[in-house]
């Protein structure tokens, strides 16, 4: 069998006394679009902290393509390949929608203080270069009427569809989704799923979803898992998630 | 009156001689190219208005006794006024950088203007040193103090990193004050025999087109040469690469690491400060030679407070704001003293014999402080915030909606 592409073993995550994560593990293979769903507070964005380099778990291992995550800083987890977008709008609000999507591609592009200073040759060279990437996204996620926009000006919608692009815009082969439609219209909530699978139809790219919405959560997920209070309750296809008694217990409460 | 009408007159909408027609233009330049794109002043319009202000701005020493520039030169505003203005607006772009656009707010920045201007008179006068290596000289110590200190003040953010910085002016002040064998100590030191000269083109005394020159008019030149070759140089610095990491540090710090950008030690941060002090001592080995006699009343952190005030009122993170705030901070002084002497502003006194019921002095410190409250409530983008509402109304006249 393949080695996956993220294997996420054991990991426990605390705060003082409280249990953020208890042996948490799961793993995501090539291409996948692995949810995880659980309560407020269930350590769903603790994860990402994790796999990013935000927080350093106190036990537990997290490989990405066979390289060890735990213990790297946050830039160079970003330049393994691992894109994220945030629970409450990480953009910067103050550029626009190009410079935004350029800052994707900060990793990928080199020129350094006295290069960019001189403009002429390798500076202007990437500009182009990578102005045309960027593009290529906007078009793919439909932001055209935006390009030079100040995004924090932008409807909330849009804000997050811009982040979207702004992690792929990475070029990333595992792409972390926190809550990508929270706070959005049905409207808006569908274009963000008709996105997300074509992202994972079109682009390949694996990705990691914690959101709330379980309806498209079901619908659009590979495989799911449950979280609660830190333990993972059940890892499955979205099916037999939204079966198992203790993932019903978890959110409805027990059964009397 | 005949209602037979030939074929000229089939189309009575068509307009007469001189009714108003309606010419459709377009509100903005549509490129079609990225390079062309990313140019720097986009449309013929604009490259011609920069032409135009070069050309203005580089005759200015050469018409500056006739009207209408005789409304500022007879008025206080000298060319060496100007030239301070740019000596000025060399370090406020250095400034800009890192509180403009980096966010980092710093009240050291007299210190590195400091350190340029005697590290100037010291290799200049004293080693001996050609111009063409001491001007290379003072931003490369800048840039290295900077980058010394650096991460050190950049531990700590917003206020505290302000104090930080406070500090750094009192031990800079203490050094200038007590170096006696580098700086002259309270004294000051003289930068008269600094070399002004680069190759065939002495400063001090220029010919050009049979006519000579004295310093003021040269340097006129010399330091508003510096002035666009530094602002072009920042200005692409934050349009590329470099400069989209500095604003987005400013924006939003966590995001930005995660997306690769450093802000660690060697990171973004620390290099803006380098940079930044780079540019402050590039302004300082300037001023030396400018002012000739330089001592530690010149780099007070009341200079600090000048240049935050200068880009404020330009406006932050931008190039030309720096620019603009400069030439009004540093000119409005010497415009207010020179028309409340040649005039007589009723209640202003002119010279400290006269009576009223404001000194002069006082009250540039009023109007100064005046404008930057102002600006910080009304416009907090500042002049540069204004220039492009104004820009904006026009390039989409009529609909400005």
């Amino acid at each position: 069998m393949n080695e996956p592409l993220l294997l996420f073993d054991q990991v426990s995550l605390r705060f003082g006394g409280v249990v953020a994560l208890n042996d948490v593990s799961f793993t995501v293979e090539p291409g996948e679009l692995f949810a995880i769903i659980g309560p407020n507070g269930a350590g769903k964005t603790s994860i990402f902290n994790c796999l990013n380099g935000v927080y350093r778990p106190e036990s537990g291992e997290i490989n990405f393509c066979g390289r060890p995550l735990v213990g790297l800083k946050p830039t160079e987890i970003a330049g393994l390949g691992v894109a994220r977008t945030f629970q409450n709008l990480g953009l910067f609000s103050n550029l626009n929608l190009v410079d935004n999507l350029m800052l994707g591609r900060h990793l990928l592009m080199k020129s350094g203080f006295v290069s960019g200073a001189l403009w002429f040759g390798r500076a202007r060279r990437e500009e182009i270069e990578h102005r045309a990437g960027v593009e290529e996204i906007i078009d793919f996620l439909e932001l055209q009427p935006y390009r030079r926009s100040p995004v924090g000006m932008l409807p909330y919608g849009i804000q997050k569809r811009i982040e979207l692009g702004r992690a792929l815009s990475m070029e990333p082969t595992l792409l972390l989704l926190d809550e990508p439609v929270a706070g959005m219209n049905l409207e808006e909530t569908e274009d963000m799923a008709r996105f997300i699978i074509e992202i994972r139809n079109d682009l390949h790219i694996a990705m990691i979803l914690v959101e709330h919405d379980m309806h498209m959560v079901m619908d659009i997920a590979d495989r799911v898992m449950a979280l609660n209070f830190g333990q993972s309750l059940a890892t499955g296809l979205p099916a037999d998630i939204q079966s198992d008694p203790e993932v019903i217990a978890a959110y409805l409460g027990e059964t009397a | 009156m005949s209602t037979d009408s030939g074929p000229e007159h089939a189309a009575p909408a068509a307009p007469g001689k001189g009714a108003p027609r309606l010419r459709l233009r377009p509100a903005t330049t549509m490129h079609v190219r990225y390079r062309d794109d990313l140019r720097l002043f986009p449309n013929r319009l604009r490259r011609s208005a920069l032409a135009a202000l070069i050309l203005i701005w580089a005759f200015i020493p050469v018409f500056w006794d006739v009207p209408p520039f005789t409304l500022l030169s007879g008025n206080g505003i000298s060319l060496n006024t100007l030239a301070y203005a740019g000596v000025f607006s060399i370090a406020a772009i250095g400034l800009n950088l890192l509180t403009g656009y980096t966010g980092q707010v710093s009240l050291g920045h007299s210190v590195f203007l400091a350190v340029g201007a005697y590290s100037t008179a010291y290799a200049g006068s004293v080693w001996g040193w050609p111009m063409w290596l001491w001007i290379f000289f003072a931003p490369a110590l800048g840039w290295l103090l900077g980058a010394a200190i650096g991460p050190f003040a950049l531990r700590l953010r917003g206020n505290y990193l302000v104090i930080v910085t406070l500090g750094l002016v009192f031990i800079g002040e203490h050094i200038f004050r007590n170096w006696r064998s580098v700086t002259g100590g309270n004294a000051g030191t003289s930068a008269a025999g600094v070399e002004l000269n680069l190759g065939f083109v002495d400063f001090e005394n220029l010919s050009l087109f049979g006519k000579s020159f004295g310093k003021d008019e040269s340097f006129f030149w010399l330091i508003w040469l510096l002035v666009a070759v530094v602002a072009w140089l920042t200005k692409n610095v934050v349009r590329t690469r470099p400069g989209r990491a500095l604003q987005a540090v400013r924006d939003r710090d966590i995001a930005a690491e995660i997306i690769g950008i450093d802000v660690g030690i060697a990171g973004y941060k620390t290099q803006a400060f380098a940079w930044s002090a780079a540019i402050a001592a590039l302004a300082g080995a300037l001023y030396a030679p400018l002012q000739l006699f330089i001592s530690p009343g010149d780099f007070t952190l009341l200079v600090s407070i000048q240049f935050i005030a200068m880009i404020i009122l330009g406006g932050m993170g931008t190039i030309y704001g720096s620019i603009i705030g400069a030439l009004v901070i540093t000119a409005l002084p010497r415009l207010i003293d020179g028309i409340s002497a040649d005039y007589g502003v009723p209640g202003v006194a002119a010279k400290s014999t006269d009576s009223g019921l404001v000194s002069v002095a006082s009250l540039n410190v009023i109007i100064y402080g005046f404008l930057i409250a102002l600006f910080l409530l009304v416009e907090h983008r500042g002049l540069a915030g204004i220039w492009v509402r104004i820009r904006n109304y026009f390039s989409t006249w009529p609909f400005s909606y």
